[in-house]
């Protein structure tokens, strides 16, 4: 018996391997079944913009991006239904929520054309491997993924826009809504911008009421690693922006005399490097901050870990910089609260920058398989309520369009989030103010990918100098 | 035609025909042909990955640091080279994560020798009580992933005061709080690996141990030598094979350990790697190849040493009586005692803490170990359906989980795969070798094989990514990848094991089955492989079981939900303990399962001989 078992076994494992090595997996597996059809659509479609794109040097791609710009959400369903119908659609994105959305998209098409059928695989990469994955994808005749939803605007500025690989498409409700037109519009589509907001431990005395206490001396305040999370190296690149080296001079400025004294040797002692940066006036605050800040931060994996720790009654004093939206999943229990954390922008009379701000955006792949449909998916999700609330039923996170993020407000009441049933206060912190505050009053750096892809190797190689804070 | 003309003709036909005989010959022998075969599939599956790197290295990548020195978009340069050796950023970049590296490839090794060597010792040649309950447990680490117990020591050792997070468990129960060179850094991340790969040792030291000859000991014994020279003189000097191979395996498994200094903060190549591939991409593929070349080294050390010895891990001639030292009545009670409490850390209490971490509240939250108050538990992350909840971040709970259900299949898609493929190249490898051991394309074809080993499992992962991430091959994120990559990185599991074991197999066996005109397959399927069934069950269990929670060569080859290590790396950096801790449970049943399940068909486990039995 026990031969028979290793004979079988033995003379299986060739089989095995033949069929294991011939089994793809879903993900890079060319769909032969859509191929022809997204060939055929795309000529079909392209033809009629040719004349006009020729001139432009236009892509297959973006000549219908150019079409579709021109479109309402239903005309465009109607081309994704012709497109896709019985095809598998894949997207990859930084945000899980992605595969969340893409049912309630088909539901829609569904909606116009009851026979309409879909097929869909949404890949979350970690890390840079968005970039990477994006990158080795673009290198073939028709890529697999159709769209993307990707962040670290300073990247996709100089690896995927730059090289041709992501392409932009407005769609024209989401133009309307925010007063322009497609042609006019200069920039990404953001899907919605999320906030890391400044929190901290409040169990204990210890107050944090400017931005410059978070780098004061014997401050570690927790934050994800900038190596492994780029886009929290790009709020470091945004500081040092005329604007927001202003604000932290003006926070500086408010402190007292005793903090001054303590941070006004390091900013000065910057002041020649950025000279040498070519930085504005202020560029020595951005500097001094950055600085104190590398030098201090406790790098964790995930704002997951750092919102777990803040949450909890044993880390007095202890403050971070992460996702707001985090503090949601946050249970209570006898020895975590969300009352246990403040937000320190929320507080009165609190100085300086609330926190960074950074955005979501949608690209359709310059050899999308099925562009139609990637252009009807992200006009869904930037322009009705239901595309967007995978995203919106979660505070933190705000919807690029005025209208949807009204109706979200609307639906799930955000900023009465904390309350009770009665409308009593029980989580001040879960309260979210909202994108018009954070942006005005609360003082959030917003992320510029130009600006950063720009100061990419000249601040960012001097960040790189830095000794990075280590507990051991 | 005058005769010499004849006589040209005849030699030269004479000489063809010869020629043509001597090549019939050569295939008629099928180890032969498996040593072509493979000798040219494995040169090209282990060599172009490297040339691929290597030109990685040279490669401008755009938006990346080669670029902007260079001012072009693409083409070749050598700036990523100047610029790691010699600019600002040198130390950071490369002196001090290369000295970290070879500082916890060292340590870790020297962990793993005293600590499973020590047990082997004791397991093997004392009377130590409750041997067959260690033996089992003592493998556990290896078993699990070698991230999870670094998680595992953040959770007992981290401290708000001094690692300035939450407090663990000692810190919350006790008020103890760590010194922070033992929370962060080498020291733990040495530990961390030391364990891991102690059964490593155990298994290796314990097999010399369990067959070695005692008289030599006894001869020393009679002639009245002191035990510490016995030791030293005798007994050390004959595990000493074992320990170089010991050496061999952990050296660049822990170098290119990739989680547990991710974990526990230290900087290393693989987390320089990591963190440096987003904008020196090409200097990055440089830490790649100096890892590389560590295992081009140690294979060079390896070879070394064989040339100074004729058996490598095994010794031959063995002796039915083994000397057993009597550690005192009370001493094999103590002793076993200890290794129970010491066991019970490193292998039952991280299974323990993986499962109560899926009945809290929140990740870390142990509430209820100082409370008693059953209402600081929870069943949520077992339960809930949908990822609407956002009690669970997002996710559905683990019995409904798809992509959890998803990785598990695709884990155990590409672990039966590489598992076979692996196992029956390898154990064809060993035979072959065996069979033709003074030949140096044999030998040839051996290294060849057990290169991929040697070097670190990221820089191998990132070589296949290059390779096989371009216009004309693209396979991230598929199967195909992952197999390939797998298969080629363990078949030294089974060619070692089968070339030991088949180096111990007499000739004039298989010989008199020749002469009987048995063909080849029958020869293997009834003679060779039921003689040596467990060390190839072992070339089989061994891949299997490395692939079920290999993170650092898949790491940068799929996306995480495609396979568990990704996903339970991905929850694990993400803080949801729970659905780490129970993948880590998966893990641990599925091993044990199959282990079991192959020990009651077979008889061959993988402490199999060593403890207790």
């Amino acid at each position: 018996m026990k031969k028979k078992v290793l004979s079988v076994l033995l003379a299986g494992c060739m089989l095995m391997g033949l069929v294991a090595c011939g089994s793809e997996a879903p993900a890079a597996s060319t769909n032969t079944a859509t191929e022809t059809k997204t060939e055929e659509a795309s000529t079909e479609e392209a033809a009629p913009a040719e004349e006009a794109a020729v001139p432009e040097n236009l892509t297959a791609t973006q000549q219908i991006i150019k079409e579709a710009e021109g479109m309402s959400m239903e005309e465009l369903a109607k081309k994704a239904i012709e497109e896709s119908n019985g095809a598998t659609f894949y997207g990859v994105g930084n945000s899980s929520r992605g595969k969340s959305a893409l049912p309630l998209f088909i539901e829609y098409l569904q909606s116009i054309d009851p026979s309409y059928t879909m097929e869909f695989e949404w890949q979350q990469p970690k890390n840079n491997k968005i970039f990477e994955q994006l990158t080795a994808d673009s290198l073939k005749g028709e890529g697999t993924f159709a769209m993307t939803l990707i962040q670290d605007g300073n990247q996709i500025e100089s690896k995927m826009v730059q090289t041709g690989i992501l392409d932009t498409f407005i769609p024209k409700e989401w133009a309307e809504a925010n007063g322009t037109t497609a042609d006019a519009y200069e920039g990404y589509l953001p899907l919605q911008t999320l906030n890391k907001v400044f929190e901290y431990n409040c169990t204990g005395s210890k107050e944090y009421t400017n931005c410059w206490d978070f780098v004061d001396q014997d401050v570690h305040a927790l934050y994800m690693d900038i190596d492994s999370e780029i886009v929290g190296k790009n709020f470091l690149y945004m500081l040092t922006e005329d604007k927001y080296a202003a604000w932290l001079k003006e926070a500086f400025e408010a402190l007292p005399a005793d903090k001054q004294a303590y941070f006004q040797p390091t900013i000065d002692e910057m002041a020649t490097d950025a000279a040498d940066l070519g930085l504005g006036a202020d560029g020595k605050y951005a500097l001094a901050w950055i600085k104190l800040w590398v030098e201090s931060y406790n790098a964790q994996t995930d704002d997951g870990p750092i919102c777990n720790t803040l949450v909890t009654d044993s880390a007095t004093d202890q403050a971070g910089l992460l996702v707001y939206s985090k503090l949601r999943s946050v249970e209570e229990s006898d020895s975590v609260s969300v009352n246990n954390i403040k937000v320190a922008a929320y507080q009165d009379g609190y100085k300086g920058i609330g926190g960074y701000g950074y955005c979501h955006y949608l690209f359709v792949t310059d050899n999308s398989p099925l562009p139609w449909t990637a252009c009807a998916f992200i006009a869904y999700m930037t322009c009705t309520e239901d595309g967007f609330s995978a995203w919106g039923k979660d505070m933190g996170g705000y919807s690029s369009n005025p209208e949807v993020a009204k109706a979200i407000e609307a639906t799930y009441n955000h900023s009465k989030g904390g309350c009770d049933e009665s409308g009593a206060v029980v989580y001040e912190c879960k309260n979210d103010r909202g994108y018009d505050w954070w942006t005005t009053t609360g003082e959030l750096v917003l992320e510029d990918p130009e600006y950063c892809a720009s100061v990419s190797f000249t601040v960012g190689s001097w960040i790189e100098m830095l000794t990075k804070y280590s507990a051991e | 035609m005058d005769d010499t003309a004849r006589t040209a003709k005849g030699k030269s036909v004479d000489s063809s025909a010869v020629f043509f005989n001597k090549i019939k010959t050569y295939f008629m022998k099928p180890q032969n042909v498996i040593l072509l075969l493979f000798g040219i599939v494995l040169t090209f599956t282990t060599v172009a990955p490297i040339v691929a790197i290597v030109q990685d290295t040279f490669k401008i990548h755009v938006g990346t640091i080669d670029a902007y020195l260079t001012k072009k978009t693409e083409g070749f340069s050598i700036v990523n080279y100047t610029d790691l050796f010699t600019s600002k950023l040198a130390k950071t970049n490369l002196w001090t994560p290369l000295v970290n590296t070879v500082l916890l490839a060292v340590l870790t090794c020297l962990i793993s020798i005293l600590f499973g060597g020590l047990f082997a010792f004791l397991v093997t040649r004392t009377n130590l009580k409750c041997k067959k309950y260690l033996s089992s447990i003592f493998i556990f680490p290896y078993i699990m992933p070698q991230w999870t117990l670094a998680v595992v020591w953040q959770n007992m050792f981290n401290s708000n005061e001094v690692t300035g997070t939450s407090n663990g468990l000692l810190a919350s129960l006790f008020n103890y709080r760590a010194p922070i060179w033992w929370c962060q850094g080498l020291l733990p991340c040495a530990i961390v690996l030391g364990l891991h790969y102690a059964p490593f040792a155990y298994i290796m030291i314990g097999g010399i141990f369990k067959n070695m000859d005692a008289n030599l000991e006894e001869a020393a014994t009679i002639l009245d030598t002191p035990k510490w020279k016995i030791m030293t003189r005798v007994t050390l000097p004959m595990v000493k094979p074992a320990i170089l191979s010991t050496i061999l395996l952990v050296f660049g498994s822990a170098m290119g350990s990739y989680p547990v200094p991710h974990y526990l903060g230290l900087t290393t190549l693989s987390t320089k790697y990591v963190s440096m591939n987003s904008k020196y991409t090409g200097e990055a593929s440089i830490l790649a190849i100096i890892m590389m070349i560590f295992g081009i080294l140690i294979l060079g050390i390896n070879q070394m040493s064989l040339k100074s010895r004729k058996s490598y891990t095994t010794v031959t001639g063995k002796s039915g009586q083994i000397s057993k030292i009597n550690l005192g009545k009370v001493g094999k009670y103590v002793i076993a005692i200890i290794f129970i409490v010491v066991t019970f850390f490193t292998s039952i209490f991280p299974i323990v803490s993986f499962a109560f971490e899926t009945f809290l509240p929140n990740p870390g939250d142990y509430s209820f170990l100082y409370t008693g108050n059953i209402a600081n538990l929870t069943t949520k992350w077992w339960v809930t359906r949908g990822n609407a909840a956002s009690a669970l971040y997002g996710q559905a709970g683990i019995l409904f989980n798809d992509m959890i259900r998803k990785a598990l299949g695709g884990t155990l898609k590409v672990a039966v795969a590489c598992a076979l493929i692996a196992g029956t190249i390898g154990t064809l490898i060993g035979y072959a070798v065996s069979k033709n051991r003074r030949s140096k394309w044999a030998n040839y074809v051996n290294n060849m094989a057990f290169l991929p080993y040697l070097m670190p499992s990221l820089a191998v992962g990132a070589a296949f990514f290059v390779l096989f991430s371009n216009e004309k091959i693209n396979l991230f994120n598929t199967y195909t990848l992952l197999i390939i990559a797998g298969v080629i990185k363990y078949i030294p599991f089974a060619s070692r094991s089968a070339l030991n074991s088949m180096l111990q197999l007499s000739g004039e066996i298989e010989e008199a089955a020749i002469i009987q005109d048995i063909p080849w397959f029958k020869r293997m399927f009834k003679i060779i492989i039921p003689i040596q069934k467990s060390s190839i069950i072992s070339g089989y269990l061994l891949p299997f079981m490395t692939c079920l929670r290999e993170l650092s060569l898949f790491l940068l080859l799929c996306t995480q939900g495609f396979i568990l290590s990704t996903t339970l790396d991905y929850f694990d950096e993400m803080g949801l303990y729970a659905f780490s801790s129970a993948i880590n449970l998966i893990l641990i049943v599925l091993i044990l399962v199959f282990n079991t399940a192959i020990n009651k068909i077979t008889g061959a486990s993988l402490d199999e001989g060593i403890g207790g039995n």
